[in-house]
């Protein structure tokens, strides 16, 4: 039987351990190839110092820059329970940009803190994202115990510096564990330093947590990729973002609003497949020849239709340099689609690391803000909200062929 | 009170890719070192300390006797200092003997055909190049306790260990970890200095024509090796 696997993100200031965190769940769960630490561990000690987890996280990551390919047994850590999967290399360039985007669907977050530093900025605005993205199953660790002497209040301190921020942006935490990555305290094993403390490891953690449901009994939700003619046959290729798709399906096409029938689900090497479920990439054949294309989403006759509006808000993490200006015209994009709109207002302006409100209708959201924000199209726009078609629910901003923001819709109304 | 990491062949374009924090400090960037014919150690250190091109009178010495060169303590910048602490660094007072083994073996290891005696010199090679960097390292981690008015480190790691195993990314960036981690120990006005970077060739790595420099202190814009000894200078007085 495949093992089930949960998609995990370790967030966190840059210098707060994230890689030696890695390091430790890899080699704790003997899930680090052993000639790998040999070879690291000999240049340590040719460089006169210990070996440590970063640098072995710094060599997986070298190979994977390089275009080595990892087998995919590296990027995972394994417990009796499930695989583990770390999405996104920590300190990456584009880990925010991944987040938002959805190019990597997190799970459950580990948002790390030094318990020396305590929060810092970019703490903040990570925590910041994952309250945006909605994740629920969320471990506090608070790293570097042994450089603050395992000390009970210093990790009170820290937790409650901790939980008050995130209380703010909407996060429980699931979990504040003690630890120390460095030492192996309180990540695989149980510290018998900190006596005082009597929850769980970071691995008994994360095993309580649970997989995101899938979403096959949600509404069908089919996002036109391109459409291809192969021998005669029309093939509308695309991607099941919720619910199963099935033969004989009564479906409508957006936005013309044409009715039609699933005729066959397409495979490559496989015949006679009778559902896609949600998740899934496909071809399918209908049974008209409608007017199809990309950024088009089909759904089902007489279940939930998605909404189609010329107008939207949203909250935007802006990311980029040159900021959001009312009034420009930039490029949304959401699931397929992709559509040019009109930076109506910002109505709020956030500094998300504070959470401040900088300024109400503003003109301008400059890098790193978060903004409440009304876009308008010319065209109607094929949306959902965000919790039960994330897909359809968030969308990434272009502004000179760049990604600019991203962003999650908040108000479906007209 | 100035510190000077001097790191023969520290690349520019690997400090970036390695986003080496303490390497690149608040201002960083390339040494203009388009003056001189090709980039060599002796010629470059040589004319850092004195100020002045000395490439004409390396050269004259051939291609032996450059790597004896010792430039007398009165001809550079460093007899401004009162008591000045200088480690290591050619054309100075460098070990010329641990450098003449690393020269001999770098020099066994491209006549030897052999395959597996290529591997054993290359390992000695190596074993002898890291052996020496723990030595400096803690003697330059040493002298930053010491009562000096300028102290000046230099570390030839990056440039032998390069030579023979530039083709392997992961261990030149432990090595410019390494190297990072060292400048961080260091307080006050800092710079770190190259001679020249390095550059690959297949697995083996040969300078590059430009340098590395920053400092936490001043923007340089692009400075020629020259130009140190004045900035050093001006920054101290």
């Amino acid at each position: 039987m495949e093992r089930e696997h949960l998609k995990l993100v370790i967030v966190g200031h840059v210098d707060h351990g994230k890689s030696t965190l890695i390091g430790r769940l890899f080699f704790d769960t003997d899930s680090l190839p052993k000639e790998k630490i040999e070879e690291v561990k000999q240049i340590c000690e040719a460089l006169g110092k210990e070996l440590e987890f970063a640098y072995v996280m710094d060599h997986l990551e070298e190979e994977r820059s390089q275009g080595i390919t990892i087998d995919t047994a590296q990027t995972f850590f394994k417990t009796e329970k499930r695989d583990y999967v770390i999405i996104d290399a920590p300190g990456h360039r584009e880990f925010t940009k991944n987040m938002i985007t959805g190019a990597s669907q997190a799970e459950a977050a580990i948002l790390i803190v030094d318990a020396s530093e305590g929060v810092r900025e970019q703490t903040r605005r990570h925590a910041y994202i994952l309250g945006m993205l909605g994740l629920k199953q969320v471990i506090v660790a608070v790293n570097k115990m042994d450089l603050v002497d395992y000390s009970e209040n210093v990790f009170n301190e820290v937790s409650k510096q901790t939980t008050d921020f995130l209380e703010r942006i909407g996060i429980a935490p699931t979990y504040i564990i003690p630890i120390s990555a460095k030492e192996g305290d309180n990540v695989a094993k149980a510290s018998d330093r900190m006596k005082w403390y009597t929850g769980p490891t970071i691995l008994q953690a994360l095993d309580t947590f649970k997989k995101t449901e899938k979403r096959d009994e949600n509404p069908l939700r089919f996002a036109v990729q391109d459409v291809y003619n192969i021998d005669g046959k029309r093939i509308i290729v695309g991607r099941v973002e919720a619910g199963t798709l099935r033969v004989g399906d009564n479906i409508i096409v957006l936005p013309t609003g044409e009715e039609t029938t699933v005729e066959t689900i397409e495979e490559f090497l496989k015949e006679d497949v009778k559902e896609a479920p949600s998740g899934k990439s496909t071809g399918i054949t209908v049974a008209d020849k409608l007017f199809i294309d990309r950024g088009h989403i089909l759904y089902r006759k007489g279940e939930k239709a998605p909404h189609l509006l010329k107008e939207i808000k949203g909250n935007i993490f802006w990311m980029s340099k040159e900021p959001l200006v009312v009034g420009e015209k930039v490029v949304f994009k959401c699931s397929t689609q992709e559509l040019p709109c009109t930076v109506k207002a910002i109505e709020k302006r956030i500094d998300s690391s504070t959470l401040e409100i900088i300024e109400e209708n503003a003109e301008k959201l400059e890098n790193r803000e978060v903004g409440e924000v009304v876009l308008s199209f010319s065209t109607e726009v094929i949306v959902d909200d965000f919790n039960s078609t994330p897909d359809l629910g968030r969308f990434v901003i272009e502004k000179n062929y760049n990604i600019s923001g991203g962003g999650i819709i908040t108000h479906l109304e007209r | 009170m100035i510190t000077v990491i001097a790191i023969d062949a520290l690349e520019y374009n690997l400090v970036e890719e390695f986003n080496m924090r303490n390497l690149k400090q608040e201002y960083y960037g390339k040494t203009d070192i388009s003056e001189f014919s090709e980039p060599r150690t002796m010629v470059l250190w040589s004319s850092f300390m004195t100020g002045e091109n000395k490439e004409e009178e390396i050269l004259a010495k051939g291609d032996k006797e450059m790597w004896n060169t010792r430039i007398p303590h009165e001809e550079t910048f460093f007899s401004h200092f009162e008591n000045p602490f200088i480690l290591d660094l050619p054309g100075y007072n460098y070990d010329l003997e641990q450098h003449e083994r690393e020269r001999r073996l770098l020099k066994e290891f491209f006549m030897e055909k052999d395959e597996e005696k290529k591997r054993e010199i290359r390992k000695k090679y190596n074993e002898n190049a890291f052996a020496h960097h723990r030595k400096i390292k803690e003697r330059f981690l040493e002298a930053l306790e010491g009562e000096y008015d300028f102290i000046l480190g230099y570390f030839s790691v990056a440039d032998v260990i390069g030579h023979l195993n530039f083709g392997n990314r992961m261990m030149m960036k432990m090595i410019y970890r390494d190297l990072d981690e060292i400048v961080s120990q260091v307080e006050g006005k800092k710079i770190v200095l190259s001679d020249h970077g390095m550059k690959a060739v297949g697995v083996f790595g040969d300078h590059s024509e430009y340098g590395f420099w920053s400092t936490n202190f001043k923007e340089l814009g692009r400075p020629k090796i020259t130009d140190f000894k004045s900035i050093i200078l001006s920054e101290t007085k």
